[in-house]
């Protein structure tokens, strides 16, 4: 994904035809050892593995959200299937999916605690969970299981020959990496790779980012209990506490995952096929005299991947297959001819031909008296301090509304009230008529509120073409329509030439600018612009200018803070005056700049009376 | 009512034995805002050595032992911040790659010890360990008083230095604003790592202590480090004081607990209640709620 270039989005079959390659090449190898026991107990150990840390990647690696107590799942599928089997004798065939079903109602009751934490927090309080499980369990006289032979064979999953057990992992694992590898290049992939880099831009852009953790937890927990119940099956059989919701086993599972490469389809397998054997071997060696060996390897492989490789193994091979994402371009461009020719054109292009489309198309002659946002007596606080006191402003419909006023008088603040990063404590808003005044980012920006922030927040290691596609993916479901979509806009934006770079190198200039088409891919009919010209020289600022009045002819209504006051009156036709988080003037822009209040506001009383005599 | 008093009074001296070890883990956080996971691990090396191996070999009392720790850890301390967390500080996923690298150092630490000193449980065997004073038939083990005593000297002596020398107060201003201390010309690593090496040096002194009244193996280490994160979790992480205050209450809770639920399940009380906190009040007791956005 980190490469210049077009590239492959959606997915074709083929997609999945190394995933299928690996499982039967894997399964024949397993059936051509033949029925050592030991080999096939490591081989299977292997596949395990892989798949446990896989199921763990979706949470973890894609999303981002590191589950210390992942052995909850791992442990809770275990030992549901093994409890249905030996008192109920329920086939492990259908207790594997009761196992499922109860490690996703575990999921779902830990979710909906846990996941509105952050980083460590939330790694801390997950790991609870198996702790409080492991006494209680205990308690009861669970604490050992042993799986009765029945003797039945297939029907109660006990075979004597390892290698059906190893077919049966290598199922489970071309299923999680089918599944892997279908949310990598889907809406809910991208959505988890945004919310784990951005989760504020994320929730700008119109993804439900809690809805989203949870999905992939689930997802998780349910394959994390598969592995669970082949596990103590093929290896274990007698199932304790300690071998499914021991801290090991998330050992095992991190270490594997971080040294093959965190969020990769194909990082844990490599991972694990290079630890597993190494455990394994070391413990055959030195096991009775050393017990420990094993878990020393895998301390080691945490550390040293987190400090020498923390893109792991395979995000090293990937790296070094594909060109780098050079960051140098940009000077040698300037130098060069050709490109900088290239570059000039995309800068200084003419903004008039652009279009982009509102969500409902906005005739030009609607706009009579009928206000596209209007807000009523909102109060905000934080603590005791007063952010925004009784306000009430109306923004008329397609037309650009100018906020001025000194630091800190509650610009910002009333963009985040607007579309829903902070609640208000009083007053409501109303957006085309309906009352919008609790709900969450994602959903305001779906009704068509966009929004660019003063301090970029991009998703810096996305390229830029995927960024505009985050965006785009509120109005176009289908993964190729969107980039389609994205790589128009990026073109109309002058951000072609650097469409398939990644969004951490670009300039303040072409970080504008991609805000800018994110925000627009989103199809708003009302776009809040926060200091669009900070940080930019006065011939760009000048530029940004041009394109908010391209923006406004397409029918969209704009809001735009900045303290640029010179260029905000050339673009503005309605201006609001903030001071100490109050509306102190509003009117026509040459009016609210010559008002003694927003004088004093900006520079003082005296100020206000040299402007009152002269 | 002798059985209560008796529990309120173990309670207070667990209590207090975890909150030294607490507030080592929170003076890391509060600084560096990261979480070792390894710091029980540190407590649990301290109880065989020095602790253990010193009374063996030379017959120095665990509470001597303590003080010699002191030193020690504190050099061990400085070497793991040096050697293993510097370099991830100030990188985006700082806080989760601090999680998971302590977490594979105390499986080092762990393993290393089973490996070196076999997994038996070993006992500190003084006169005092199993000696108790009876206040009417309330009964008080001497060990933990001693060490109770012991714990409110380590703590003061941490709050001494933090609150009344230069290098505490660099300490607590690199925990406040530290992109304003590297300006004011603190050097920020160096402060890093002896707040890392107070934090692991106070640690391994009240590891000591809790050696010389509790049973421990190589792996006692996984069974007290939620109880330390919970104890600084209630106490709103950052906060020294709030982890003592945090401490006494795990301790308390688990004493109390056995008079409702079954004595096995008294760590379940002390993490539902971990859990609970951090869903309700996740900026602890002392903490004050944090500005959003």
């Amino acid at each position: 994904m980190k490469t210049e270039g077009r590239q492959q989005v959606s997915l074709q079959w083929h997609s999945y035809f190394p995933i299928f390659i690996v499982c039967v090449v894997g399964t024949l190898i397993s059936y051509f050892i033949g029925p050592d026991r030991y080999t096939q107990r490591i081989l299977l150990l292997i596949v395990l593995w892989t798949a446990a840390s896989s199921s763990f990647n979706v949470i973890s690696g894609y999303a981002g959200q590191v589950v210390f107590g992942y052995m909850m799942f791992v442990g809770t599928g275990a030992y549901t299937t093994v409890l249905l089997f030996k008192f109920l004798t329920i086939s492990p065939w259908l207790g594997m999916w009761a196992g499922v079903i109860v490690a996703i109602i575990t999921a779902l009751i830990i979710g909906l605690s846990t996941l509105r934490l952050h980083g460590a927090f939330f790694a801390i309080a997950t790991i609870a969970f198996p702790l409080i499980t492991f006494p209680i369990l205990n308690y009861l006289g669970l604490e050992e299981l042993s799986i009765p032979f029945t003797g039945h064979g297939a029907s109660s999953m006990q075979f004597r020959d390892m290698r059906f057990y190893v077919l049966i992992a290598f199922a489970l694992l071309a299923v999680v990496l089918i599944t892997v590898r279908t949310i990598e290049s889907s809406r809910f992939g991208f959505a988890l790779r945004a919310l784990k880099q951005n989760e504020t831009a994320a929730e700008g852009m119109g993804i439900n980012t809690y809805w989203n953790k949870l999905m992939a937890f689930l997802l998780s927990a349910g394959m994390g209990a598969l592995m669970g119940t082949v596990y103590s099956f093929g290896l274990l059989y007698i199932v304790t506490t300690h071998a499914v919701f021991g801290l090991f086993i998330m050992v095992r599972i991190l270490s594997i995952t971080i040294v093959g490469g965190i969020a990769t389809v194909w990082g844990p397998l490599i991972a694990a096929c290079i630890l597993v054997p190494i455990g394994e071997f070391l413990n055959a060696q030195f096991g009775d005299r050393y017990p420990g060996a094993q878990d020393i390897i895998y301390g080691i492989a945490l550390i040293a991947a987190i400090l020498y490789m923390p893109e792991g193994i395979w995000g090293r091979i990937r790296r070094s297959f594909r060109p780098l994402p050079s960051k140098s371009t940009v000077s040698m461009k300037l130098v060069a001819g050709e490109d900088s020719k290239q570059r000039v054109l995309d800068k200084t292009r003419d903004y008039d031909s652009l279009t982009f489309k509102p969500i409902q198309p906005v005739s030009m002659g609607n706009y009579t008296n009928d206000p596209i946002l209007k807000i009523e007596g909102i109060d905000k606080y934080f603590g005791g301090v007063c952010a925004l006191e009784k306000l009430n402003i109306e923004v008329p419909r397609g037309k650009v509304t100018g906020i001025i006023g000194p630091n800190g008088s509650g610009k910002t603040t009333l963009f985040n009230v607007i579309n829903g990063f902070l609640p208000p404590e009083k007053g409501r808003i109303l957006f085309e008529g309906r009352d919008i005044t609790s709900l969450k980012p994602h959903v305001a920006c779906r009704l068509g509120i966009g929004r660019t922030f003063q301090i970029p927040q991009v998703f810096s290691n996305m390229t830029v073409v995927e960024n505009i596609m985050i965006g785009a993916f509120n109005r176009w479901g289908n993964i190729d329509k969107a980039y389609a979509e994205a790589e128009k806009i990026a073109q109309q934006m002058g951000l072609s030439g650097r469409a398939y770079c990644q969004a951490v190198g670009l300039t303040m200039w072409e970080t504008k600018m991609l805000e800018f088409s994110r925000a627009l891919a989103t199809q708003p009919t009302l776009l809040l612009i926060d200091e669009p010209m900070a940080g930019l020289n006065p011939e760009e600022a000048n530029r940004i200018g041009k394109i908010i009045k391209v923006i406004i002819k397409n029918g969209i209504t704009v809001i735009v803070i900045e303290h640029v006051v010179q260029s905000l009156v050339k673009i503005a036709d309605w201006m609001v005056g903030f001071d100490n988080g109050r509306k102190v003037a509003e009117g026509p822009p040459q009016e609210v700049i010559a008002n003694p209040h927003m004088i004093e506001a900006y520079l003082g009383a005296k100020w206000r009376e040299r402007y009152a005599t002269s | 009512m002798g059985i209560f008093i008796e529990s309120i009074i173990s309670g207070i001296l667990i209590g207090v034995s975890y909150a030294v070890l607490a507030a080592g883990l929170a003076l890391i956080f509060g600084v560096m805002k990261i979480i070792n996971f390894a710091h029980a691990e540190f407590a649990v090396l301290a109880m065989y050595f020095p602790t253990y191996w010193f009374l063996n070999w030379w017959g120095i009392d665990p509470f001597v032992s303590a003080f010699i720790a002191l030193p020690m850890f504190f050099v061990l301390g400085y070497i793991t911040h040096r050697l293993l967390i510097e370099k991830i500080i100030g990188t985006p996923e700082a806080e989760t790659s601090t999680l998971i690298i302590t977490l594979g150092f105390s499986l080092l630490i762990s393993n290393l010890i089973l490996i070196g000193w076999s997994g038996a449980p070993r006992i500190i065997n003084q006169p005092y360990t199993m000696a108790t004073w009876s206040i009417g038939n309330v009964l008080i083990n001497r060990a933990q008083t001693y060490s109770l005593f012991i714990s409110l000297g380590l703590i003061s002596g941490l709050f001494l230095l933090l609150n009344k020398t230069l290098i505490g107060k660099a300490i607590k201003a690199a925990a406040d604003d530290p992109e304003g201390c590297a300006y004011m010309g603190i050097n920020l690593h160096f402060v890093y790592a002896l707040a890392f090496a107070l934090g692991i040096a106070v640690t391994a002194a009240g590891g000591c202590l809790m050696a010389t009244y509790r049973p421990f193996h190589p792996f006692f280490g996984e069974t007290i480090i939620i109880i330390l994160f919970a104890s600084v979790i209630l106490g709103g992480m950052t906060s020294i004081t709030g982890a003592l205050l945090g401490g006494l209450i795990i301790g308390l809770v688990q004493q109390l607990s056995f008079f409702v639920i079954p004595i096995a399940l008294q760590n379940v009380a002390v993490f539902t209640i971990l859990v609970l906190f951090l869903y309700v009040r996740p900026q602890g007791i002392l903490g004050k709620k944090g500005r959003a956005v």
